[in-house]
């Protein structure tokens, strides 16, 4: 901080004492007049002082005096007049004066080129934010923005302030791998730097980490009138869908700045989630009176309308931002991803394509257009409702079950809930989980399988991920009934609910689809980790710990569960109906099940203790302590009797202890006997059997696992197989099918399971499993195609087998069993069929 | 008349028959060439791969010995660890046991023989030199390459399974070689998955595209590489070996070779399993029946048509692609079946 004259010590004393400080001190000077005296006495301790000055009324919004103080600053040839000349061009910008703030902006270039090695870190600082601005008209610039913060940076390395403004800017073009680093060097000299503070809680929460709230919080101690960490709250409550913290973060911002624009646009985001028209029109109407052309506001409330769902109102917004400020990349970019969003692919490049034209360093948009030049490797599969882009290699193969499920989801969901999406429903399956990533982000490394958009879903491929990893046939299930979810509720439905739903109808479709109780949900439960249900989005949008995403998931299943089996089913379609006619969680809780978010809290704590009591009895409560993103704390559910059981269980059986082994996993199975994941009690007790021949226990234990877990292909493959040895073929056929939403990509397990759909006569099925075997491309062609003709032929497809007969022919014309059937089918063909003769 | 007809029907023998010594009288035919079969499995270096390669080594001679009915006298295997199985067995995995080994083979060899060499195990490379690694000192190509030197008159595989194996093109490339690497690049150093491919491929029934009841070395690669490549693909892992195939002599190896391509042709000739062949009694069928013989030539005749029909499909309106097929198809199964009954064949 700079000071002199007379008031030097007091400068000296702010500097110690902080920026909030400095500025109310500012603030004071000014109202009281006493800053303005000395100036026009052109004292030079005034001019001197002046920055400091406008600074601090800039923070609070008055920005006349702010640009008076400056010029005073500037015409004063204070030492700090460039910083006061940049202030003076940001205030421009602020009041959508763009051609005068480009104006002061492009002055830097000149002072760079002619002083540029003079220059202290101030003044390049200085110089890199104007050239942040100037690079809104030419992306160029933007290089030079970090340069000049770079150059400051070296120029006196204990100067934050170039390092943070670099952090914003990696920030502002989701580059957030180098903001970190940035973010990590600020913090390391000051942690308790806020604006640092307030970027590292950006970075978090664009990664989807836990602690972005704990960062934020140490900001706001460090400078209450942080406006912009209010604003960022105010995003983060909107997040989680609490208006009311949303609206109450947003106002302690315009209690700093009455006109601050990001917090009236978070105020009117509020306003509008909450069916509060007017008031979202006089937020509107105070965020134009100090810029007209303010096309940030509406991008910033069309990324608000995205991360609540509402992506058709995300586009509409960001277009009213295009219209406002045709330069606003953000609010283009914006457009275009949200136009995706809602299936319009072209427009949406398009958009995409203007906007990276204008700002070629925004990731997010960069990301996306090279995603989009992969689509020429997509083809679409049509269907009844839906259409499905899969990539081309896989289309053959998935189309063969895709359709059949979709067919089944959409019948079963729009039966339950008296809707049907508009047609088609767009499914994307990338092959790459990146791709499928920056579909949903613009950004790689999303923890997601599957996202849906209302009509368009996304998701990984089953080839997108390892084997086990995930089951592809209930994500899609997940997907479309948020599809449903969010149509029938005009998307209004909360987070929560729309969750909890999806998993509800997983388990509904299929035994074994779809999240069970686990003991670290259980642990974390009887630890008090788990929110109740009034607060269950924050389980989702700002996790406590790293499992608590997962466990948000189950809980709003085990509250859709508790709500059908109290109120029934058709409770929970009447609840998104409420929703849909604009009330809000207490109101449903009230109108439709008779009580309020807290009466249900209490409820859902009951029917979970009672539901779980003997299993709550074996875990060791979760208590979290100290960072939250502790990955340790989570690890301390793996405390109590069952893991004990398991644990020495696993013990034993390394020691060849196998009786003793038997016995603990026994124990550990009878105290937890929901959980079948992974390398569980059952597993290990089937291996065991098996050890000892038993093929009978073998699949006592099998079968368990089969019924609650949808990713564990190598149980499926062994069940099948004993099964089979139990001359089981219809049992063997069910696993092998439920083993397809694992892992399609085998095509010996395709072989056996149409070899055994032929012995139970099930042709149909056999020939899709023959069709499954051709479609991945064997080696062996010609018998592929024999094997799809037979069962074609067996199940009346005279003419399916005949084309599938010359394809075999076609690879191998002297393939004697394919000639047979040739001939055979020639002889077979009723008279006039159109033949060769 | 049969003979004139030969080089038409049965082109793809050509080259065996004009470096074999004799036709049999008996069936009009050239003998059958003999086969030799060298199996090396080089040093683990650690438990599994020891007993991987050792499983692949002795499947491989197994499917040899069964499927190709090559005599156990013509199969030499060499293992880390003979006394795993010193029946079958020859002798330890070293320099001097392999160079030996191809030595005893070029002395009982005669021309027109086929000779497989099959080496499964680690390679690895020095100087951009692709060596095989043996217990003791490793082999080079280029000490393969000297070892292989007396057997000018045969038809030569050599098929390197291991890690780094790409040098093993450039160096042994020679007419009448076949040479396969499972490395397109001495820099894919990591332990294969080829070798396990190709054994699959020739102890099972899984590679014979074209249904011929016969297995040739460029069905078997095909196979693997293609299963190479769907395992990779299957555990979601980035390939990290992409064989080569080259069999043209230009020392130059190709991804995917086909029977028509420079590099394929021969490998689409060479037959380690050929046993199965008299299953196929149309292929191998010859007569002095007039009838037969007019078959044959009008079989022949509806080969090159299909054969014709099949290249200009991409030009072609599918509907009428496929009748034309069919026509032409449906006349041959007839045919075939005719050729059957009348050879004393399954009709």
């Amino acid at each position: 901080m700079s000071g002199g004259g007379a008031t030097i010590g007091k400068f000296t004393v702010l500097a110690v004492i902080g920026r909030l400080a400095i500025a109310r001190l500012a603030i004071v000077l000014a109202a009281t007049g006493a800053a303005w005296a000395p100036l026009h006495a052109q004292d030079r301790a005034t001019i001197e002082k002046q920055t400091s000055l406008g600074k601090a009324l800039m923070e609070r919004g008055r920005l006349d005096e702010a640009a008076r103080a400056f010029t005073a600053a500037v015409r004063g040839s204070a030492r700090d007049s460039l910083t006061a000349r940049v202030k003076l061009g940001e205030i421009h910008w602020m009041r959508g004066e763009r051609a005068a703030a480009m104006r002061e902006f492009d002055h830097f270039i000149d002072v760079y080129n002619q002083r540029g090695s003079r220059l202290t870190s101030r003044e390049l600082t200085a110089v890199g934010i104007a050239c942040r601005y100037l690079g809104e008209d030419s992306p160029e610039l933007f290089k030079d923005a970090l340069k000049a913060f770079d150059e400051a940076i070296a120029r006196d390395p204990t100067d934050l302030e170039p390092r943070i403004l670099e952090a914003e800017l990696f920030l502002d073009k989701y580059n957030n791998a180098d903001a970190q680093k940035t973010i990590a060097d600020v913090l390391a000299r000051n942690p308790s730097e806020p604006r640092a503070l307030l970027a590292l809680a950006r970075r978090l929460a664009n990664d989807g980490e836990p602690g972005a709230m704990d960062a934020l919080r140490r900001a706001l101690e460090a400078d209450p009138d942080f406006v912009e960490a209010h604003v960022f709250m105010a995003r983060i409550r909107l997040d989680a869908e609490d208006l009311k913290a949303a609206t109450d973060a947003a106002n302690r911002a315009l209690a700093v700045d009455s006109a601050y624009a990001p917090a009236l646009a978070m105020l009117a985001a509020a306003r509008l989630l909450g069916n509060d028209s007017s008031g979202f029109a006089d937020a509107e109407r105070r965020a134009l009176a100090r810029n007209p052309h303010d096309g940030e506001f509406y991008a910033t409330l069309g990324e608000v309308m995205a991360r609540n769902r509402f992506y058709s109102r995300a586009a509409a917004f960001a277009r009213q931002g295009v219209e406002r400020d045709p330069k606003s990349w953000r609010a283009r970019g914006l457009l275009g991803l949200n136009l995706l969003r809602t299936g319009r692919v072209a427009d949406g490049r398009q958009e995409l394509e203007r906007a990276f034209a204008g700002d070629p360093y925004n990731v997010q948009i960069k990301n996306t257009l090279d995603l989009l030049d992969t689509f020429k490797d997509y083809t679409e599969v049509r269907a009844p409702h839906f259409v499905f882009m899969v990539e081309k290699n896989d289309a053959d193969l998935l189309a063969l079950y895709l359709r059949d499920l979709a067919a089944e989801s959409y019948d079963s969901l729009a039966a339950r809930y008296g809707y049907r999406p508009a047609d088609p429903v767009r499914v994307e399956l990338y092959r790459s989980h990146a791709d499928f990533s920056v579909r949903t982000l613009g950004l790689p490394g999303i923890g997601a399988l599957g996202v849906s958009f209302g009509n368009v879903l996304a998701m990984d491929s089953p080839f997108g991920r390892k084997v086990g990893d995930f089951n592809w046939g209930s994500t899609f299930w997940h997907e479309l009934a948020h599809a449903f979810t969010l149509g029938s509720s005009d998307h209004r439905v909360p987070r929560w609910f729309s969750e909890g739903l999806s998993v509800f109808e997983e388990r509904r479709a299929r035994p074994g689809w779809g999240a069970r109780v686990t003991p670290d949900f259980l642990a974390a439960f009887k630890g008090g980790a788990v929110p109740p249900p009034s607060r269950l989005n924050d389980g989702f949008t700002r996790p406590a710990y790293p499992q608590q995403v997962i466990h948000a998931y189950y809980e709003a299943s085990l509250v859709c569960e508790l709500i059908a089996r109290d109120h029934g089913t058709p409770a929970l379609v009447r609840m998104l109906r409420a929703y849909r006619d604009g009330s809000s969680t207490p109101e449903v809780f009230r109108t439709v099940l008779g009580t309020t978010p807290e009466l249900f809290d209490s409820a859902f704590d009951k029917y979970v203790r009672e539901r779980f009591g003997d299993r709550l009895a074996v875990v060791e409560p979760l208590r979290l302590r100290g960072d939250p993103s502790d990955a340790s704390a989570a690890a301390r559910a793996g405390d109590g009797k069952f893991a004990g059981a398991m644990r020495e269980g696993v013990a034993a059986l390394r020691a060849g202890r196998e009786d003793e082994a038997t016995r603990l996993f026994q124990q550990a199975k009878a105290m937890f006997p929901e959980y079948a994941a992974g390398e569980s009690a059952y597993w290990y007790l089937s291996q065991l059997a098996l050890r000892r021949g038993d093929t009978t226990a073998a699949i006592g234990e099998l079968k368990p696992i089969v019924g609650s877990n949808d990713t564990q292909y190598e149980a499926h493959l062994l069940l099948a197989r004993l099964l089979e040895s139990r001359h089981d073929v219809a049992g063997a056929a069910r696993v092998l099918e439920r083993a397809m939403y694992i892992a399609p990509g085998t095509a010996a397990t395709h072989e056996q399971l149409a070899t055994m759909y032929a012995t139970l006569g099930e042709w149909p099925k056999a020939v899709r499993e023959r069709r499954a075997v051709v479609a991945l491309a064997p080696v062996d062609r010609a018998e592929a195609f024999y094997q799809l003709a037979l069962a074609l032929h067996r199940s009346g497809d005279d003419d399916g087998a005949r084309r599938a007969v010359l394809q075999a022919l076609e690879a191998a014309p002297d393939f004697e069993r394919a000639q047979k059937l040739l001939l055979e089918l020639h002889r077979s063909a009723p008279a006039g069929a159109e033949r060769v003769p | 008349m049969r003979f004139a007809l030969l080089p038409m029907l049965l082109g793809a023998m050509i080259v065996a028959q004009s470096r074999a010594p004799a036709q049999d009288p008996a069936t009009g035919r050239a003998p059958a060439a003999a086969t030799h079969v060298l199996i090396v499995a080089g040093v683990g270096g650690a438990p599994e791969y020891e007993q991987a390669f050792y499983d692949d080594a002795m499947r491989m001679a197994e499917a040899a010995r069964t499927a190709s009915s090559v005599p156990d006298s013509a199969i030499t295997v060499l293992t880390e660890r003979p006394e795993r199985d010193p029946r079958r067995i020859a002798g330890r995995s070293t320099k001097i046991e392999v160079e030996r080994a191809i030595a005893r083979i070029a002395k009982a060899a005669r021309s027109g023989d086929v000779v497989f060499v099959l080496l499964i195990g680690h390679g690895s490379a020095r100087d951009g030199h692709s060596l095989l690694n043996l217990p003791g000192p490793d082999m080079s190509a280029a000490d393969f390459a000297r070892a292989l030197k007396p057997l000018s008159a045969q038809r030569v595989a050599v098929i390197n399974t291991a890690s780094a194996s790409a040098e093993f093109i450039p160096v042994l490339s020679a007419n009448n070689r076949a040479i396969i690497t499972a490395t397109g690049s001495v820099m894919e150093r990591n332990a294969t998955r080829f070798a396990r491919h190709f054994v699959d491929a020739y102890a099972g029934n899984v590679a014979d595209a074209d249904k011929d009841g016969r297995l040739s070395l460029l069905e078997t690669y095909t196979y693997a590489r293609r299963e190479v490549a769907r395992e990779y693909e299957s555990a979601n892992q980035l390939q990290s070996e992409h064989a080569m195939l080259d069999d043209d002599g230009d020392g130059k190896g190709t991804a995917e070779p086909g029977a028509h391509t420079a590099d394929g042709a021969l490998a689409s000739r060479l037959f380690l399993r050929e046993g199965a062949a008299a299953a196929n009694v149309v292929a191998g069928a010859t007569s002095n029946d007039p009838r037969v013989a007019a078959l044959l030539h009008h079989k022949d005749s509806l080969d090159a048509k299909i054969d014709a029909l099949r290249r200009r499909k991409a030009s072609m309106d599918s509907t009428a692609y496929e009748h034309a097929l069919e026509a032409l198809l449906v006349d041959l199964a007839t045919t075939n079946q005719t050729i059957r009954q009348l050879t004393g064949g399954t009709p």
